[in-house]
């Protein structure tokens, strides 16, 4: 038999793409002989599915708005695999259909679905995601004088506060700008957060020090740090050799990633804000 | 929301996955909604409720409200209530039941004939409930 899961859907009523949510967690819990989270209830009475979430937790979301992963977030519960079923189907070329009630060929599209999500690896195993973290960067540059800033063209987000974050496999490491490392010069001191800590978008996931100034590391990404680099606690130029890769300084489980990416900025809104400072930059 | 709700009674019922009185609760909504009082009545998702959408509150304060639920934990009852929604009517699934002992409505993932039965038999009284709420017109 299959791995147990607790399957967790959104509500699925009002748009043709709820129902398949609901087919799908149906399907999966069936073939895998799991548990079904009603969502309303959960959030009703959490107690009631204490023993089902000691399963491994897929979660179901029918639409955009993502009930059912801001009703795991809130709850601060681990997420093992996931699916829109929206952005699946697009992917796939398929359609929800017009009506409420999904119709034999649907039926079937739910069927692959959930088989699919049930034999998909488990999002992030640690060696996927170590050499996602550390594939190769390419950038785009802004120049300054003698100085050149490199931005990240792809696979980065950044927030006004030139830090950035790398997800993959549910997880997100975060670290300093290009732009930032080299305003503040030479490092010579960074102060991680604890492993455990819980980290709201926006706080301070940690401190650099330079020879010109401290400065807090604010977090693009919400959620608990599950791992630092101990690397740039003990050799912060690491930080002002190689920001983007080797110079991460914590890495956070994600708790609610489409609602983090409403305030970050992509590698090309970050390029033209860091085109602006750098017209003004005076080291 | 499935469309507008302008001028519509929201017929709401509970999440009900994964319980025959959940699905028997979505099939009469489906029923009612789509077959008998489609200009008078619609849906709400109530995870949207749940979750504090501004639309979703403002139209269960603003429309009259039927709740449908499963089972006596009374889901959409309470959070309709607990929105400030217009509860009109109030409708159970276990209810139905008193008229049909011994039935057996199938499953969570299907209805047995006798659960259409019952469920078909909820649709009508909720329509009813619709009808009167809209002045007696038929739709």
């Amino acid at each position: 038999m299959a791995e147990r899961f607790a399957v967790l859907p959104c509500n699925g009523l009002d748009k043709a793409v709820g129902p398949l949510a609901r087919e799908i967690a149906l399907a999966v819990v069936e073939a895998c002989e799991g548990e079904l989270v009603c969502p309303v209830l959960f959030n009703n009475l959490p107690a009631r599915y204490a023993k089902a979430l000691e399963l491994p937790l897929i979660v179901i979301d029918g639409c955009g708005t993502r009930c059912a992963s801001k009703l795991a977030a809130e709850h601060a519960l681990k997420v093992v695999r996931k699916l829109q079923v929206a952005e699946a189907l697009k992917e796939m070329g398929e359609s929800a259909g017009e009506t409420l009630t999904p119709d034999p060929e649907r039926l079937a599209l739910c069927q692959r679905l959930a088989e699919r999500l049930l034999s998909a690896p488990e999002e992030g195993t640690t060696r996927d995601r170590e050499a996602a973290f550390t594939e190769p960067v390419e950038y785009a540059t802004v120049t300054r004088d003698k100085f050149i800033f490199r931005i990240p063209r792809q696979g980065y987000l950044f927030n006004e506060n030139h830090c950035w974050v790398r997800v993959a496999g549910g997880r997100a490491r975060v670290g300093l700008s290009d732009y930032m490392q080299q305003e503040l010069g030479d490092l010579t001191y960074c102060e991680l957060p604890q492993v455990g800590a819980e980290i709201g978008q926006f706080d301070a996931v940690g401190s650099v020090e330079s020879v010109k100034a401290v400065s807090d590391i604010i977090s693009p990404v919400s959620g608990p740090v599950v791992a630092v680099n101990p690397a740039v606690a003990e050799t912060p130029e690491i930080i002002n050799q190689d920001p983007y890769v080797r110079g991460w300084v914590a890495e956070l489980e994600l708790r609610d990633l489409e609602s983090d990416r409403a305030l970050l900025l992509d590698g090309e809104a970050y390029l033209t804000l860091v085109r602006q400072k750098a017209a003004d930059y005076r080291p | 929301m499935a469309e507008s709700v302008n001028g519509k009674v929201l017929v709401i019922p509970c999440s009900g996955v994964g319980k025959v009185h959940g699905l028997m609760a979505r099939e009469a909504t489906y029923r009612v909604i789509d077959e008998l009082e489609p200009g008078a009545s619609t849906t709400l998702c109530l995870a949207l409720l749940v979750k504090g959408d501004e639309e979703a509150v403002e139209a269960v304060r603003t429309r009259p409200c039927i709740t449908i639920d499963g089972c006596p934990k009374l889901c959409s009852y309470k959070n309709v209530q607990l929105a400030g929604g217009k509860i009109a009517e109030s409708v159970r699934v276990v209810d139905a039941f008193k008229d049909h002992k011994g039935a057996k409505p199938g499953t969570a993932t299907e209805l047995a004939e006798e659960g259409w039965t019952i469920t078909d038999e909820i649709g009508q009284q909720i329509a009813a409930r619709v009808r009167e709420l809209c002045g007696g017109e038929e739709q």
